[in-house]
């Protein structure tokens, strides 16, 4: 009946694809470190092709940005918009809400917090937190068309989000270009912000933004880990159907999610003209919105490993910085950097979440 | 009159990249892969055709086709990407975008190809057409305009009518049913981004070697993206794609006209024109119907044989 | 066709990501004859054909063909081999036409344009149809064809695509009496005219039966014996798929059924093909209504319905006492006392990459029981996901943390119900509670229902499976074609119901 004698190799060695369930996190961690590091040497060798000196490349990168105090904090200055951004990332991410738009936010958070200084609304104590509350109010405002459209109108938000982007965009320009233009120049810019408008240094030359990006980072940290709404979202993130099911206020949680979202970012829009430059400029929102993307996707959607990563992304611009203007290396190269990064990353989670097992004919 | 005139004949120049690159996107959707490099495709694309035709001295139809290769080529990262690793495919197709982005950026700074203008290609006249009232202009533009009607019929003809479209859009819609009947999904899907791709490259090579005629960085300016939702409302039908990409491109010949009408509008909101209808048309065709029928059945879900369920 | 042997499987083992399927199975099918292969759900029987079909990859073991060994590295290689399977899951490209479907597998019509193929085709089938004794419209769409026709669709696949050895799996799961024995009849024929090799994957006991020459019998993984089914009775043949034999089912009690707590008044669908049509029902506290009837005739939509699904119905759910069923918030009905237990796990009920802790505290979290919006109390979570784990026997928990997933379909179900059952259910709703489930998780299960029916509760079960709804129901309404159609008392006439099922009003 059963012919357990004169076995013969079905089948040579074969490679097949099965899915894991589960990898222990000290495993995962391992694969992404080591997908990161590929992703540099690859950033690497193309900086060294591209005419940096491949010694400088250690030295740019890791030892001045990090052991000079100087620009140390300079990285720190540039990681605040950064944290933001990364954090509304990780936000709208958990809530399944593609939110392209972090570029759009941030710049009406920007014109909203600007439109305050020029307007001189409030007493000048109280100006600093107006323009804080509005620049929020601004980014909030302007996601909130997208996920509205996505919960009653089922339109996709990559869409809907990168099209509000380029319209706040255009707007900018006709801003900077037009009727709030600094008249003493000709530069496409507002004219600057008063002093007590500006972001100001709290100690040792750290400002005021850095620390407001760490509370936030708490915030987040609180909201997704320890309130309720950190478990709603994470059905909502998992499984939308179930989700519903069990009785989770899905579209209040998404709306909820996705506005702070906009918020975050329209602050980091704050932080970068009250920051950084000290007025409403025409580019200052360039690169952020894929690198919170960037961040949020590396971090997994957590908020500490975010801010991490922040730190690090803000790293990246930095030395992307210095090289374009010691070796006219374009910026676009930091666009591309990260990219690969999250390409390895991304390609890493293959290993995660598959096995490939090989078979054997024979007795086992 | 005479703006009229200018406008209709305008037309094609700004609504074929739109039609190229959307049907080059049907393709790759139609079996089953979301696509949402095209950007970044395009960009590839459009400094491929630029750097090829000053390299070749102008010879541009060389440098269209090389630029449609450098698409192909850099669409099997995405292939790799989504068919290989599996990787979610929105991620995939964001770090497409700026990974070409990126390299464009970086390519075109570093071997200075940007600011300089190439030839083209002279425009052909179709007589007796061209000698029409109003429209007459319509029918003198380069030869890829009237190429692309032709691309567009046989690529509707292979996907409706002949064997391999039907299979390819099995694959697209139920890579299960297409696998057990014997059909190597992975390798259709494969075959799909890459022709996809090389249509929408060419598209990025329209927009630099034959209508701006030279390179500026990020110049594709979300042309991309509103092909994506261009797909998405042609509900992923060649034909209506071809009509909604000559609506945006009499969207888009306005602006000009505009500016030398001497009709005082504030520029930069004429500027938003091209995304705030994109927006309105996709509200507009949410609000019409309400279902995705025509989506793709199996749009966007990666496909592994033995995933047990 | 000198060999007997059509097919040949030997000790063939397969583990999916640890969990083993299957364990040195072996099976041998002959030419003209209809072999069934009998097993409990999660047996094995579909992962052993589905390697026979070149689907999955075996571990171990080797396949024959006509006793000449044979590698398999794909669907393609089965069905060049004479192999064709069709799966309980039809694999049928839904807008595409009958034509174009088959079309899609035949590999040996290379030639002419693509209009000729299909008229080709198209004449193929009908000829293949009339000559197995059905017709099919080839050019019908196959998303516009009953359950029963596209499983004939798939059949027509198989066949024309070569197919010798043929493999049904659960093929009459979704059939009528009427339609299963059309179809086991027509294939006993293809085995025994044509010479065919028919496997015919099942659970039921009757089919087997009837209409086989030979059964193989598997169990975990394993097969543990082949024999002709006319030399045993159906008893044994019970008790070598099941092992130990079950405790019988309980005959349930005849109790006075309390007030009404449910009302159903003519619940309908909207669109054009509704599937629910004017459905009414009362349900009482303290009994078990049992909703028969043959899958797809609305129990999905009313059980949607009924638990709170979003879909667009008019007519009234009426929780008596408290108004309009979907007007509750989660709250109120988990306040209430209204427990869900859905068809479907992991679409409805879990989370499947969640912990099994935040899937339990789904259960409580909106009462407040878990601690303000602004802080969630973990401890007690845990503490209460622990004892409910305990008391409703989940097993295969080796921390509250892991993935729900991970639980094998019995232990899910059971989670699921512990987190419904937390507090004491006044209404139960569920729906094909078993499906999936080994027969000892179905007894586990069976028995929560019947105690919560016994402390007063009102349990509304709708199952396709008509021994469970016997084994279970008080009272039995038969559901077709979107309506209750009658309704049985216990003890019921399981012959008169069957005749209710099939009658389409």
């Amino acid at each position: 009946m059963f012919d357990t004698t004169n076995f013969q190799p079905l089948l040579a060695r074969r490679y097949t694809l099965e899915v894991r369930q589960q990898m222990a996190w000290y495993w995962q961690a391992q694969v992404i470190a080591l997908a990161l590091l590929v992703g540099m040497l690859i950033s690497a060798a193309i900086l060294v092709s591209a005419g940096v000196p491949a010694g400088e490349l250690l030295n740019e990168f890791v030892i001045l940005t990090l052991f000079d105090s100087q620009s140390l904090r300079a990285v720190l200055f540039q990681a605040a918009p950064l944290i933001m951004v990364g954090l509304a990332g990780c936000l709208a991410f958990r809530a399944r809400f593609w939110n392209l738009g972090l570029e759009g936010q941030m710049i009406w958070g920007a014109i909203g917090a600007t439109a305050i200084s020029l307007f001189e609304i409030g007493p000048p104590s109280l100006r600093l937190p107006l323009m804080m509350v509005c620049a929020m109010a601004c980014g909030l405002l302007w996601a909130l068309a997208p996920v509205l459209l996505k919960l009653h109108l089922k339109v996709n938000e990559i869409i809907s989000t990168l099209m509000l982007n380029y319209i706040a965009i255009n707007f900018l320009l006709h801003l900077v270009y037009g009727s709030w233009k600094d008249p003493r120049d000709s530069f496409p810019y507002s004219p600057q912000y008063k002093v007590f408008e500006r972001l100001p240094e709290l100690f040792d030359g750290v400002s005021l933004a850095v620390v407001l990006a760490l509370v936030v980072a708490l915030f987040v940290l609180w909201f997704t880990g320890i309130s309720r709404a950190g478990l709603y979202l994470r059905f909502v993130d998992s499984s939308p159907g179930v989700a519903r099911a069990v009785g989770v206020p899905v579209k209040r949680v998404i709306l909820g999610t996705v506005l702070l979202s906009g918020a975050l970012a329209g602050l980091a829009g704050l932080m970068i003209t009250a920051g950084q430059e000290g007025r409403l400029t025409h580019s200052f929102y360039a690169g952020y919105g894929f690198s919170g993307i960037l961040i949020a996707f590396l971090a997994r959607n957590q908020p500490i490993a975010a801010t991490v990563v922040a730190v690090l992304v803000a790293t990246l611009f930095v030395a992307g910085r210095s090289l374009q203007v010691f070796y006219q290396i374009p910026f676009s190269m930091v666009q591309l950097i990260q990219a690969i990064l999250v390409i390895c990353v991304a390609s890493s989670e293959f290993f995660i979440r598959h096995r490939i097992r090989r078979i054997q004919g024979g007795q086992v | 009159m005479d703006m009229i005139a200018s406008w209709i004949g305008n037309i094609p120049d700004f609504a074929v990249p739109f039609a190229l690159a959307a049907l080059g996107l049907i393709v790759i959707e139609r079996s089953g892969v979301l696509a949402l490099g095209a950007e970044g495709l395009m960009l590839v694309g459009a400094l491929a055709g630029i750097g090829a035709s000053l390299m070749t001295g102008g010879a541009t139809v060389w440098a269209l086709i090389l630029a449609m290769c450098a698409a192909g080529v850099v669409s099997l990262l995405f292939a790799l990407m989504v068919l290989v690793m599996r990787i979610n495919q929105v991620i995939a197709g964001l770090a497409l975008v700026f990974f070409c982005q990126g390299l464009t950026g970086l390519l075109g700074t570093l071997l200075d190809w940007t600011n300089k203008p190439v030839a083209g290609l002279q425009s052909l006249s179709l007589w007796p057409f061209s000698e029409l009232p109003v429209v007459g202009k319509l029918f003198v533009q380069n030869p890829l305009v009237f190429v692309t009607p032709l691309i567009f019929v046989v690529v509707v003809l292979v996907l409706n009518r002949s064997v391999l479209g039907l299979r390819l859009r099995a694959v697209g819609e139920n890579p299960q049913a297409a696998d057990a009947a014997g059909i190597p999904v992975l390798g259709y899907r494969c075959a799909a981004i890459v022709a996809g791709s090389m249509l929408i490259g060419l598209a990025g090579a329209y927009i630099s070697v034959l209508s701006t005629k030279m390179w500026i960085a990020d110049m594709v300016g979300g042309r991309g993206w509103i092909a994506v939702a261009l797909v998405i409302f042609a509900r992923w039908s060649p034909w209506k794609a071809l009509a909604g990409a000559v609506l945006f491109g009499c969207i888009e010949a306005l602006i000009p006209q505009m500016a030398a009408s001497g009709i005082r509008l504030p520029q930069y909101f004429v500027f938003m024109t091209p995304y705030a209808v994109t927006l309105g048309v996709m509200i507009w065709v949410a609000l019409a119907s309400r279902d995705s029928s025509s989506q793709p059945g199996a749009l966007g879900e990666p496909f592994i044989r033995e995933e047990r369920r | 066709m000198s060999n007997p042997n059509a097919i040949r499987l030997d000790s063939v083992s397969k583990s999916f990501d640890g969990f083993k399927a299957l364990s040195e199975a072996s099976f041998t099918a002959r030419w003209g004859e209809v072999h069934a292969l009998l097993g409990e759900n999660g047996a094995g029987k579909s992962s052993l054909m589905n390697i026979a079909a070149g689907l999955y990859a075996p571990e171990t073991g080797s396949l024959f063909i006509d006793d000449n060994p044979v590698r398999l590295k794909g669907p393609l290689d089965a069905a060049a081999q004479g192999i064709g399977m069709v799966h309980q899951h039809f694999k049928l490209v839904k807008p595409f036409t009958v034509a174009e479907n088959i079309l899609l597998g035949l590999r040996h019509l290379q030639a002419g344009t693509y209009r000729q193929r299909l008229a080709q085709t198209a004449e193929q089938i009908t000829a293949m149809a009339a000559s197995l004794g059905f017709s099919i419209e080839p050019h019908a769409r196959v998303d516009q064809l009953s359950v029963a026709e596209q499983q004939r669709v798939e059949i027509l696949k198989v066949l024309l695509a070569g197919a010798r050895i043929l493999i049904l799996d659960e093929p009459t799961a979704v059939l009528t009496d009427a339609e299963a024995e059309n179809l086991l009849t027509t294939v006993q024929h293809f085995a025994h005219q044509e010479g065919a090799a028919v496997i015919l994957v099942t659970h039921k006991m009757n089919d087997v039966m009837r209409y086989a020459d030979q059964v193989t019998v598997m169990r975990t993984g394993s097969t543990v014996a082949s024999l002709k089914p006319q030399t045993v009775s159906v008893g044994e043949l019970v008790k070598l798929t099941v092992g130990d034999a079950p405790t019988p089912p309980q005959i349930p009690s005849s109790r006075d059924a309390g007030e009404v707590r449910l009302a159903v008044r003519d619940l309908r669908s909207s669109g054009d093909a509704p599937a629910l049509r004017g459905v009414n029902l009362e349900l009482r506290a303290g009994e078990i209504y049992g909703i028969a009837g043959v899958g797809g005739n609305g129990q999905s939509e009313l059980a949607g319905a009924l638990m709170g699904l979003p879909e667009p119905v008019s007519g009234e759910m009426e929780l008596v006492g408290e108004g309009d069923l979907n007007s509750l918030s989660a709250a109120r009905r988990r306040e209430l006392g209204i427990a869900c237990i859905p068809a479907d796990r992991y679409s409805s009920a879990l989370a499947a990459p969640l912990s099994i802790s935040d899937n339990f505290a789904m259960g409580d979290v909106h009462s407040g029981r878990y601690g303000p919006f602004w802080f969630l109390r973990r401890k007690r979570i845990e503490a209460d996901t622990a004892a409910a784990v305990a008391e409703f026997d989940v097993q295969g928990v080796r921390s509250l943390q892991q993935k729900a997933a991970l639980l094998s379909g019995g232990n899910a179900q059971k989670l699921v119900i512990a987190r419904e059952f937390a507090r004491i259910p006044q209404l139960v709703i569920v729906h094909s509670p078993s499906r999936g489930l080994d027969v000892r998780a179905t007894l586990a299960v069976h028995e929560r229902l019947r105690s919560a029916r016994d402390a007063g509760a009102a349990v509304l079960l709708i199952s396709e499976d008509l021994d469970e709804v016997m084994a279970l129901a008080d009272r039995i309404g038969v559901m077709s074609a979107g309506r209750i159609i009658g309704e049985f008392a216990q003890p019921a006439d399981r012959q008169a119901i069957g005749q209710a099922m099939v009658n389409h009003v």
